[in-house]
Parts: structure tokens; C-alpha cells; sequence
């Protein structure tokens, strides 16, 4: 899938994660905020990078502002974000769910 | 228990009236029409019947954000409130925003995912998303360019780019291996961006150590800096001023190479005048600053006022000795629009 447009997903409130999606040239770069990064930075940024792999993406710029969530709100804020920026939102990529 | 965000009407009296209050009791009290006219979404939280949080847009800059924290976790509303209105950016296809905001308000912003592009002792800029300055700099830098080299730097509005301009920007490109030029990019003058820019690039086309690039975001004009969070409006200029030079020595210079600023010394404009005075404060050691005298014609120095002052009295043969051909073509050639303009209210004295 290619990025056509910036795009967010997720809000700001405790376990819940923000993920904003743009263009990016070199792989999946993830700048990321979280209270808990030294614990779970890594686990974090690996579950976002999957995530963006599965549906087709090899380079993006991705920004995240971490208020604790658990993996699968990782998973699925990742994927909104995604197919809103690839402007697919209305053909659901079933077999990353 | 909170109700949902709810948008707010300010035109409503009722809700103004509401908004008002809230703010006042969080201490901030400036509501000149300057400051609340470019509002166009504003958006609060209810306990009940009263209003405990509220934050608004203007186009790219998030203002008025107050919140109460009594009976609840610090900071949850604050998280709510601002998730809302960066979402709404987004779904306006801002993708790229502004707050300004008291430096003890800072650490919050950051912590919801905003970075610090400056900080005096009472107030703090911040942005959030995508490009952000570092996405700036690295599309204007001259790659041919390397830091050792002597490098300038002059931000100027260019409101018409007149033979003042031209001697300021020579006077850099002969004392300095490169030069960038920074047009400001808010569309508050009578000469649109696009036309502003466009008559900086024709204006110094033969000087080949010369870059004319956009001032983006961050070269921001002061005028437009919000500032209804400080107490009094004296320390407003002076506040937005220094902000500015400092975004320009942390961010600007260091990445571009910069070590050095040109400013032409302003006779009459109080502004401009307390703006230099701060530069010259904030830049150095890291920049160095050069004030340079403005060019004279005819006894008197030339401005951009001046010429603005000739296209509305339709005296353009006043013009021809303040500004270079290209300025001046330009101007022939738009006359009636120009004039159009200002008619119909664009303020063309300077500040």
C-alpha cells in the first residue's frame, strides 16, 4: 500500500496511542513518546513496524505519542492510521486483522 | 462525570459569556478582538453545567486552552481537550500545527507529542506533526554548501522588494560565501507571498551566492504572534521578537550554517526598531549581527512604505528611483489590482 496523504489515528487519552503516518523515504522511521519507552520502547516500535509491513509499507515516517496502550490498540490504531493515509478506509485489509 | 467535547459557539452570547468566565478564573483576561477574531473552532468539555475545559483553532495554532483539574486525575482533561482539537486539524487537512504558550505549560504540550521549537522566561512555542523544522531545513539547505564557509542569513517581508532590499542583500553576498534569503511567508501585507517571493528571486537573479527561499513557519511575522496569555500588552513585542531570534539561533542558523545576520537599521517603524534591539541581545556570540544603514534616494532612505504610499496615491514615476526594474514592471503592470487592494482595506503603513 503507498501513503498518499498524511494521516492520524488513535487520541491522546490514557491507554490509548496516537499514530500519525507520512511519506517517508528511508524505511520506517518511528519517533516515539511514551512514558514508558525505556520498558517498552522496543516492544512498541516493533509492533508498529509489523504492523505497517503486513499491509505493504516499507517506508514512512511515523510519529507516536504513547499513553500505555496494549499491543492490540497498538495494532489496530496502526492499521486506521494506515488506510486512512493510503485512502483505503472503505476496503478493510481483512487478513492483517 | 464528563460530557463528550462539545463544540462551543462563540457568537452565541450565552456560551461566550460561559468561555469567558472560564478563562478568567484560570487568569487569562485578553480578549481584544485581534486575538479572538481569527478563532474558528472552539471546543470545551462539561461537568454538569459547567464548562471545566476549552481550547480553540486558528488555522494552524491552537490557543485559549484552559483546563480545571479539580476532582480528577491532573492532566486527563488537558489529554482529552488537546487530542481533540490536533484531530481536528487533521480532519481539516492541517497537518502541521502551532501553541503558544506559558513556559510553565512547556513540559504538557511535550508530553502530548508537541516539540519545543523556543522558550523565554514566561512563554514557549511549540509544533506538532508533519513537516516539521527539521523537514524545513533540510529542503532549503544548499547541499554545495559546506558550514566552514562564511554564511549569511536576512529575513526580510519584502512588501514590495525595493533598492534598500537590493543593497542589503548585495552588501551580504560580497562580504560572505553564501547567502540565504528568507521571504516571510504571512500573507498580512498589501504584496501577496507568491509576489513578494517572485520579486526577491528577480531582484537578486545575477548574484549567484544568493538562495531566496521561503521563511516556511518559523521566519513567522511577529505581527501575528498570538499573544493573550501575557499579562500586558507591553511586554507583548518584545516577548514575540525574542521568541523569533531564538528559533533563529537554535534551529535556523545551526543547521544552515549561518554565522551571520543583516538587518537594516529602521528610522521610523518602533517594531522593527525593538526587534532589532532584541536580535542584537539574542543572536551573538553564535550569530554575529551586522546593522546596515539604509540606502538613501533623494535625501530620503528608502522604504517599502514609501513605494507602498506611491501605488496608492497612483504616483508610480515616485517609484522608479526606490525600487528595481522588476519591482517596478511589476508594479506598472498590477497597478489597478494593487490599488484594488488597498481599497478595499489592506493596510499599507508599515507597523
Amino acid at each position: 500500500m503507498e501513503i498518499k496523504e498524511t494521516a492520524i489515528a488513535g487520541t491522546l487519552e490514557s491507554s490509548d496511542i496516537q499514530i500519525m503516518l507520512a511519506k517517508g523515504a528511508n524505511g520506517i522511521e518511528i519517533d516515539l513518546e511514551s512514558d514508558v519507552k525505556k520498558q517498552f520502547g522496543q516492544q512498541i516500535e516493533s509492533v508498529i513496524t509489523t504492523t505497517l509491513n503486513q499491509l505493504g509499507i516499507e517506508s514512512a515516517s511515523v510519529k507516536a505519542v504513547d499513553k500505555g496502550a496494549l499491543d492490540c490498540v497498538i495494532k489496530a490504531r496502526t492499521i486506521a492510521a494506515a488506510q486512512r493515509a493510503g485512502q483505503t478506509t472503505d476496503e478493510p485489509a481483512w487478513e492483517v486483522l | 462525570m464528563d460530557s463528550e467535547v462539545r463544540e462551543l459557539r462563540l457568537r452565541n452570547p450565552s456560551d461566550y459569556k460561559k468561555w469567558r468566565t472560564f478563562l478568567e478564573s484560570l487568569n487569562i483576561f485578553n480578549f481584544e478582538e485581534s486575538e479572538v477574531s481569527g478563532i474558528d473552532l472552539t471546543l470545551g468539555i462539561f461537568s454538569g453545567e459547567d464548562l471545566v475545559a476549552t481550547g480553540s483553532l486558528a488555522n494552524n495554532t491552537l490557543k485559549y486552552i484552559g483546563v480545571c483539574n479539580k476532582n480528577v486525575v491532573t492532566g486527563s482533561r488537558f489529554n482529552v481537550i488537546v487530542s481533540a482539537l490536533v484531530n481536528r486539524e487533521f480532519q481539516r487537512g492541517i497537518f502541521h500545527m502551532f501553541v503558544f504558550t506559558k513556559k510553565k505549560y512547556s513540559a504538557s504540550f511535550q508530553h502530548v507529542g508537541f516539540s519545543e521549537l523556543a522558550s523565554t522566561e514566561d512563554a514557549a512555542v511549540l509544533e506538532n506533526g508533519k513537516p516539521g523544522i527539521e523537514d524545513y531545513l533540510g529542503e532549503i539547505a544548499e547541499s554545495s554548501v559546506s558550514p566552514s564557509e562564511k554564511i549569511a542569513g536576512i529575513v526580510m517581508n519584502a512588501n514590495p522588494f525595493t533598492n534598500g532590499h537590493r543593497a542589503l542583500v548585495e552588501k551580504a553576498a560580497s562580504e560572505n560565501d553564501f547567502v540565504y534569503v528568507f521571504v516571510v511567508q504571512t500573507e498580512a501585507s498589501l504584496f501577496r507571498f507568491d509576489e513578494r517571493l517572485r520579486l526577491v528571486q528577480e531582484g537578486t537573479q545575477d548574484l549567484t551566492n544568493v538562495k531566496v527561499v521561503s521563511g516556511g513557519n518559523y521566519m513567522v511575522s511577529y505581527l501575528t504572534f498570538p499573544a493573550y496569555f501575557l499579562p500586558s500588552s507591553e511586554d507583548t513585542i518584545r516577548y514575540q521578537t525574542t521568541l523569533d531570534a531564538r528559533i533563529f539561533r537554535n534551529k535556523i542558523a545551526p543547521r544552515l550554517g549561518i554565522n551571520k545576520r543583516y538587518v537594516g537599521t529602521e528610522p521610523f517603524s518602533r517594531t522593527t526598531g525593538v526587534y532589532n534591539q532584541v536580535l542584537a541581545e539574542e543572536l551573538p556570540p553564535n550569530v554575529e549581527l551586522s546593522v546596515v544603514d539604509r540606502v538613501q534616494a533623494e535625501d530620503k532612505p528608502v522604504t517599502a512604505t514609501a513605494v507602498r504610499q506611491a501605488i496608492k496615491a497612483d504616483k508610480l514615476s515616485a517609484i522608479k528611483a526606490l525600487v528595481p526594474t522588476s519591482t517596478y514592471d511589476f508594479i506598472n503592470n498590477n497597478k489597478n489590482e494593487l490599488i484594488a487592494r488597498i481599497q478595499k482595506g489592506m493596510n499599507i503603513n508599515g507597523n
